[in-house]
């Protein structure tokens, strides 16, 4: 079960982590009543379960790539989605009453030019400037918009200056990855707090890149997350570090490491490994060792952030050295969580049964900045 | 230098009571005419001021003309933000109090405002409870707004408003809308940044679907706010969003807002401003006359300056110098005071701009600098024109016929016909102005008018002082010695008079004219009143304020008076506020066949105005008020296009009526057509008719108990309505009488000093008359005689101008500035009353003259 747990936890925490900055002050005035409870014999189905599940009190859906320009350029990308619910029948009948907060994260790493740019947007539906629709697969923040097209799914977010933007077209034909028991993914040990939760591990995207007045016409790979429930584990640890890599012989993995609020990285590492063809097989705390190397310092927030790792699975013979493309990839929201953490692109090297092998990735580093997450989240 | 000190400033200081005079006399002309200035910068700046603090950095605003922007329209506007940042705002002035308590409501502006947006529009900073007030609070996170404004009974009002309310974090308030009481909860204290500094803490924050269930306002919002990416041109940006929008939906800066407010009042203070030049004018004659006793008492000593070798030009320089000093000193004063009353101007017309709809406390300026040298620029040249011709006698006195004695000073003229030609050439002049048209709304021409008509009576004076020697002809009692020898003085000393005469004509004439244009208007507006108000009762909302207000009367309450048995009809006044030409007019609806049955209004065209409003019934036609025809040029049978939400719409003008309720101009049009251009929000009040022989009052009694107990409504009767209106038209005109008051009295002055300067310059005379047997009380009677004269000659001028002003002022220069009908009505009881009270004061100011006069000894004449 902890097994399970872990294993979906980060996407998870990162969205109840935003979630709950947002609303810890609101809390009081948040409606708990009427918001459905996640229910394990619950099946997803496809594609009715890409879209939006208004009758649960948080979902959001999650793109993070890496993608290369026609002469080589890397990028790495983020484009994230979610839906908070305040009130879920609102009494006044005012189109402006919230009765969910939609917010979005956008960034771009031009990893040659170790330049990360990254832009928000936080709003309540009003006149549908934001929203998520719950027959096809649509969800928008202003301009920001995640469409399903035709076997596809269409992300176009332009930065609230302008300075850049992604319009990419990602590949959806790959099946799923349910976490947890065929998607139920439980957190807590109380029944009821657990989530739906899925993953597209591995699409291949094409599209383009606009940085400044340059644009570049970029391809690679992506990896979304979508998950949704109403309540959640709360957790005690100070942060975590999570990974999604996708490695070039077609296996993708996940790993996640909690932190104690002593500072002292522990070995609860946890993990899936999808290889190609074949049912994910999921990694318990003692079958992953992550150990971090190099730390870089935030000038703007004074946090410092591992930013080379090594991740070692001995049971798949698996040994990997985990960079960040570009040192500074520090997340400053304050205008929607006012939350800052590090998210970005990461490359990996290392071996697989003795031979070399390569791939790429994202990794999420919380906790470094302010107070312990669990106070965050408490 | 030393030379000025002995013989300017020591002279001032040993005649105090003359400098006093004098100097008190140009204090008040500048007071009043920087009074004035400041009062009318303050009204609009007030305007302004609210304007920027809750405009913050909004660079554009898109709006829809009378009501607010559809909210079906805002999904289609996406593009907007495409310019920059975009926020959705609704905007109302509404009474909020406590709710414990007997607490006053006062006028707050609510602005409801979605803040994951707003933030970067305007500055909003929470005060912490007991932090210091001086302290200027953090600007407060998004976070901690979305816990205030979340919950929908949530309201941040100012630190101010809590202080005078007793209210803190938590407190209970409520809001009163129309004929509802809203509760909410003060989640928040706003410090004095950014919004929260708007003029005594009038205003309050809530979240854009709290005021728009407070306020009773779905599915439209009042505007939306734009910030533009700095990479925009502003004129450029509001072309292309102009160009893009669609019909019935504009962009404006909000400085136009503001230039509207300008426009509207703009006639309104013009005019007071030209009075309150006239007073300044009084201060000119003021120091003519302060120079003039200066040259007089002391031609010896001129005399013996010049024969020791002073030159012309220093005589010249020195009197000058005098009327600096005296002008100065009297700026000095004059500013400070100025704004005092300044303060008390803006008291007054509070509610004169409150009609206009300016809902905003106006408050007086700080004096600046600015200010003194403006006073200086004014005073300086005038004091100088005035000092000008006394100071030239002076340099001009020979040695020899100073010392000598030879009265220059009083030569006997002859009146030449030039006299006479000069007047009547700039009355004909008046009559030609008096038919030209306003100039870009303002009447230029006819204020003209009235100056040639002011200076033409002036240039009459000594003419019509020159017939007083025929005075017994027409008066054959004024035979008394002393009025035979007063009248001969008089007409004696006609040029040095005349001045003084002429200053006391115009204020006089000034006060008459407008007495009586006063007057004409409250028998007309009386009259106006009497004919068309003839509902029953009439129901407001808690603002109980006319047309313009956003109050709401809901349908319950309409349901609750309809089914009151006295009532027989009801009819209800709904209006919007839209943009025409460069000015705001008022669109209303009313309900045309209740009008036509049981109301009356009072038609000016055409002649079967009610037939021509049947007609109007089921058509687009409306009719226009008076002021709207004439400001605009528009007749019966001409189409106009009125701004609406869904475009511009042509409609006919069957009728222009009367009005008196707003300069604005008003367009109405039947209930049905307003629906169907504007929307079908509830009318902002009702009248009511009853039964005939039901008691108004009683049914009132009635009425107000069957609704709900804390029902914040207002029923007036047809009577206290009435009496309403008035109050509102005189407090309006209130400041105007205080001005002329205040030019009468600085023009008393003016008499009391002419006579003295009389008086010390026939020294001599006098004497004599003493040496050939007079009493000292028959010296006294001859001078008090010799006031009353004046005051009796003044005022029969000050008369007769005063009526002729009056047409200019009812006939040209009202209709022009405000386009209303005054039917001419004369003021007899005032003009009476003032006028004894003129006769006896003018003869009052010749008390010290007249005293003085009798104290003259035979050492006097041999000093001579």
């Amino acid at each position: 079960m902890l097994r399970v747990v872990a294993a979906s936890g980060r996407r998870l925490a990162c969205g109840v982590l935003l979630a709950m900055c947002v609303l810890a002050p609101v809390a009081s005035q948040v409606s708990r009543d009427g918001w459905m409870q996640v229910q394990p014999d619950r099946a997803l189905e496809f594609p009715r379960d890409h879209w939006s599940h208004p009758d649960y009190r948080i979902e959001w859906w999650y793109y993070t790539g890496n993608l290369e320009g026609e002469r080589g350029q890397r990028f790495g990308y983020q484009l994230t989605f979610f839906r908070v619910g305040i009130d879920r029948v609102p009494t006044n009948p005012s189109v402006w009453s919230v009765r969910d907060l939609y917010m979005a994260h956008l960034a771009v790493t031009d990893i040659d030019g170790g330049r990360h740019l990254m832009s928000e947007r936080l709003n309540r539906a009003g006149v549908s400037w934001a929203g998520a629709r719950t027959d096809r697969l649509e969800v928008w923040n202003e301009d920001w918009r995640l469409e399903g097209k035709d076997g596809t799914h269409v992300l176009r977010a332009v930065s609230g200056d302008g300075a850049f933007s992604v319009d990419l077209v990602l590949d959806a034909t790959q099946r799923p990855v349910l976490h947890g028991r065929d998607g139920f993914s439980q957190k807590g040990l109380q029944a009821g707090n657990a989530s739906h939760y899925y993953s597209l591990t591995r699409m291949e995207t094409t599209g383009e890149i606009q940085l400044g007045r340059d644009s570049f016409t970029v391809s690679g790979l992506s990896w979304m997350d979508h998950e949704f429930g109403t309540t959640f584990l709360e957790p005690s640890q100070q942060g975590w570090d999570w990974f999604s890599l996708q490695l070039e012989d077609g296996t993708d993995f996940m790993v996640y490491m909690l932190r104690q609020q002593d500072g002292a990285s522990d070995s609860h590492s946890s993990g899936t490994l999808i290889l190609p063809d074949a049912q994910p097989v999921i990694l318990g705390p003692t079958d992953v060792v992550l150990s971090p190397g190099r730390t870089w310092e935030s000038s703007s927030s004074g946090a410092r952030y591992p930013v080379e790792w090594t991740i070692q699975v001995p049971d798949h013979d698996l040994h990997l050295e985990v960079s960040a493309a570009v040192d500074s990839q520090e997340l400053h929201t304050e205008q929607s969580t006012g939350v800052t953490y590090w998210e970005g692109a990461v490359l990996a090297e290392g071996t697989r049964a003795g031979q070399p092998i390569t791939g790429r990735g994202f990794l999420e580093m919380t906790g470094y900045s302010g107070r312990p997450m669990s106070e965050v989240l408490r | 230098m030393n030379l000025f000190r002995w013989f300017i400033v020591r002279h001032l200081r040993r005649e105090l009571l003359r400098t006093i005079v004098t100097v008190s006399g140009v204090a008040i002309g500048i007071a009043v005419v920087l009074a004035i200035r400041l009062s009318n910068a303050s009204s609009v700046r007030g305007f302004e001021a609210a304007l920027e603090s809750i405009s913050g950095q909004v660079s554009l605003e898109v709006f829809s003309p009378g009501t607010g922007v559809q909210e079906d329209r805002l999904s289609d506007l996406q593009w907007l933000s495409e310019f920059g940042a975009v926020s959705p705002i609704i905007d109302g002035d509404v009474m909020v109090r406590a709710a414990e308590g007997n607490d006053t409501a006062e006028l707050v502006r609510v602005l409801g405002v979605d803040i994951l947006r707003d933030r970067p529009f305007r500055d909003y900073r929470l005060v912490d409870q007991g932090s210091s007030p001086f302290e200027s609070p953090p600007r407060v996170t998004t976070q901690t707004f979305l816990t205030l404004l979340t919950a929908s009974d949530s309201i941040v009002v100012t630190r101010a408003f809590a202080g005078r309310h007793g209210l803190d974090v938590g407190s209970d308030v409520e809001m009163l809308v129309g004929d509802r009481r809203v509760p909410l909860v003060v989640r928040g204290l706003l410090g004095q940044d950014g919004p929260g500094q708007m003029s005594s803490g009038n205003f309050a924050l809530m979240d854009i679907a709290a005021a728009q269930l407070a306020l009773n306002r779905f599915g439209a919002i009042d505007r939306i706010d734009i910030q533009l990416d700095s990479d925009w041109v502003i004129d450029e940006a509001e072309a292309a969003i102009s160009a893009r929008l669609p019909a019935g939906l504009s962009v404006q800066r909000p400085e136009r807002r503001s230039a509207q407010v300008e426009t509207m009042l703009a006639a309104f203070h013009f005019n007071l401003s030209a009075l309150s030049y006239i007073a300044l004018l009084v201060g000119l004659f003021l120091v003519y006359n302060a120079v003039t006793v200066s040259v007089i008492t002391r031609r010896a000593e001129i005399g013996m300056l010049r024969a020791i070798g002073t030159s012309r030009g220093r005589i010249l320089s020195l009197f000058l110098g005098e009327a600096l000093i005296m002008v100065f000193v009297g700026c000095t004063l004059g500013v400070p005071f100025g704004q005092v009353l300044a303060r008390l101007a803006v008291n007054l017309t509070a509610s004169t701009v409150n009609t206009f709809w300016v809902a905003a406390a106006a408050t007086v300026p700080e004096l600046s600098l600015t200010d003194v040298g403006w006073s200086l620029l004014i005073g300086v040249p005038l004091a100088l024109a005035g000092a000008l011709a006394p100071a030239y006698e002076a340099a001009k006195l020979t040695p020899l016929a100073a010392v000598r004695g030879e009265p220059d000073l009083s030569i006997r003229q002859r009146v030449s016909r030039w006299y006479v030609i000069a007047p009547l050439t700039l009355f004909v002049v008046a009559g030609v102005l008096s038919r030209q048209p306003p100039v870009s709304g303002l009447p230029i021409f006819g204020l003209g008018a009235a100056l040639a008509v002011v200076f033409g009576a002036a240039l009459l004076v000594p003419v019509v002082l020159s017939q007083l020697q025929q005075l017994q002809r027409w008066m054959p009692w004024m035979q008394g010695v002393e009025i035979v020898i007063a009248r001969a003085n008089l007409g004696a000393s006609i040029r040095r008079l005349s001045i003084s005469v002429a200053a006391l004509v115009v204020s006089l004439a000034m006060m008459v004219a407008i007495a009586i244009m006063i007057g004409s208007f409250r028998e007309t507006v009386v009259y106006w009143v009497e004919q068309t108000l003839q509902a029953d009762l009439f129901i407001s909302g808690a603002r109980q304020s006319p047309v313009g207000s956003r109050d709401e009367i809901s349908r319950d309450l309409e349901q609750v008076v309809v089914n009151f048995p006295e009532v027989v009809a009801v009819d209800g006044f709904r209006a919007v506020n839209v943009s025409y030409g460069e000015s705001t007019i008022i669109v209303g609806s009313g309900r045309f066949n209740v009008l036509l049955e049981h109301g009356n209004l009072l038609f000016k065209a055409p002649r079967n105005g009610r037939e021509a409003m049947a007609a109007a019934i089921g058509e687009s036609a409306v009719v226009v008020s008076e002021s709207f025809s004439l400001r605009y040029g528009v007749q019966v049978g001409d189409q106009i296009s009125l701004p609406t939400p869904n475009g511009s719409k042509l409609v006919s003008v069957a009728a222009v009526y009367f009005d008196y309720s707003s300069d604005r101009g008003l367009v109405v049009m039947d209930e049905p057509l307003f629906d169907r251009y504007y929307d079908d929000r509830r009318p902002s009040g009702l009248t009511v008719y009853l039964r005939d022989g039901s008691d108004a009052v009683s049914v009132r009694e009635g009425l107000l108990s069957s609704l709900a107990q804390d029902s914040p409504v207002f029923i007036n009767t047809n009577a206290s309505l009435r009496q309403g209106v008035l109050e509102v038209f005189d407090s309006t005109f209130a400041i105007t009488y205080a001005l002329e008051v205040i030019a009468i009295f600085v023009s008393m002055f003016g008499v009391a000093t002419t006579l003295l300067t009389l008086t010390l310059e026939r020294r001599r005379e006098i004497v004599m008359l003493r040496l050939a047997g007079a009493e000292r009380s028959q010296l006294r009677w001859m001078i008090m005689a010799e006031a009353g004269l004046l005051g009796g000659v003044s005022l029969g001028l000050g008369l007769i101008v005063g009526m002729v002003l009056s047409l200019i002022l009812i006939f040209v220069i009202n209709v022009q500035s405000f386009g209303w009908t005054i039917q001419f009505h004369f003021p007899v009881l005032f003009l009476v009353q003032s006028s004894l009270f003129i006769l006896m004061a003018t003869a009052v100011s010749g008390l010290y003259p007249a005293r003085l006069a009798a104290r003259f000894t035979f050492a006097d004449l041999r000093e001579d």
